[in-house]
């Protein structure tokens, strides 16, 4: 199609138009800000910053101990699970899944007890803190979390020496082995 | 139908606690990896001193033992040979994987990564040894 040249720059300067007007709406989305919402728990500013510190990484002796008392627990229950203890950056230290076991639970049990480490915590809390609404739902955005219960610190004298990470059963079962293995270092 | 054997966890801790006393034995300290013949975990301990990056070349090497049905050394001899091409498989073509065979059919593979690849693949022929 050919154009006369009144019909071109018409074209130029519409174009040119629409261009600015996109550019703007593109800077004042990036300034604008989301006002804070009153109800959201998230906006407070904790004065201290509380935490359990890292102690020295479990020995595989240490881990053996965690991992076989969370297998005789297992076991009396007639349960089947994964049990893997890791240390405290979350890297694999020990690993045992019962015969019965589903597959799937190999990489979560390995993911409970790494995301207990790496944050520090139980994955229960994760998985409350979900359920508590909207205003915790950035929880699953953040690195490599996994928010259902069955991962839990290992602590020796007030420190996180690793983590033990259970799955099979249902959560609550999974947190009953992980429980009982990770008291066999108190 | 067919039936097959299948590894159990008492299978596997007998496996890794002979492999443990190899590497003992030569004071080395290494991380061992047993899988299914799927590639899936069963069993690992890395001992004090093995790193995270044992942990996960020892999986890797039982993984590729265990799928190929072959020692990783089998592959790796290969690929020195001069068939390049055999990097782009999806296995890790370095020795201390070997498959666990009952009669002819593979029902797993031991992993060891921690000292020189020969010694590896040695702790893992110990560990097997154990299943008689």
């Amino acid at each position: 199609m050919s154009l006369n040249k009144e019909g071109s720059t018409r074209r130029f300067v519409v174009t040119s138009l629409a261009a600015f007007a996109l550019s703007g709406l593109i800077v004042s989305a990036a300034i604008a800000q989301v006002p804070p919402d009153p109800n959201n728990p998230n906006e407070a500013v904790p004065e201290k910053h509380t935490y359990m510190p890292y102690g020295e990484t479990i020995t595989l002796a240490q881990a053996k101990k965690v991992a076989d008392a969370a297998l005789a627990e297992s076991t009396k229950r007639d349960w089947q699970m994964c049990i893997a203890v890791v240390g405290p950056t979350g890297d694999l230290i020990y690993f045992q899944k019962m015969d019965q076991c589903q597959f799937a639970s190999v990489s979560i049990a390995q993911h409970k007890a790494r995301t207990a480490a790496r944050y520090r915590r139980p994955t229960v809390v994760f998985e409350r803190l979900l359920g508590k609404g909207a205003f915790f739902s950035y929880l699953p955005t953040l690195d490599d979390v996994i928010a259902s219960r069955g991962g839990n610190p290992i602590v020796v004298n007030g420190k996180i020496i690793g983590a033990i990470g259970v799955s099979g059963g249902t959560g609550s079962q999974d947190d009953v082995i992980s429980q009982a293995g990770a008291a066999a270092m108190k | 139908m067919n039936t097959k054997p299948c590894l159990t966890l008492e299978d596997c801790k007998k496996i890794g606690a002979a492999a443990q006393a190899e590497a003992r034995k030569n004071k080395w300290n290494v991380t061992i990896a047993i899988l299914d013949d799927g590639g899936h975990l069963l069993w690992l301990e890395r001992m004090d001193g093995a790193t995270p990056f044992n942990a996960q070349v020892a999986i890797e090497k039982g993984r590729s033992a265990a799928v190929s049905r072959r020692t990783t050394k089998n592959w790796e001899d290969r690929v020195s040979a001069g068939r390049n091409a055999l990097l782009n498989m999806p296995v890790l073509p370095i020795q201390g994987g070997v498959p666990i065979m009952v009669g002819a059919e593979c029902v797993g593979a031991v992993g060891v990564s921690g000292v020189q690849s020969h010694e590896d693949e040695q702790i893992a022929n110990a560990g097997i040894a154990a299943l008689g």
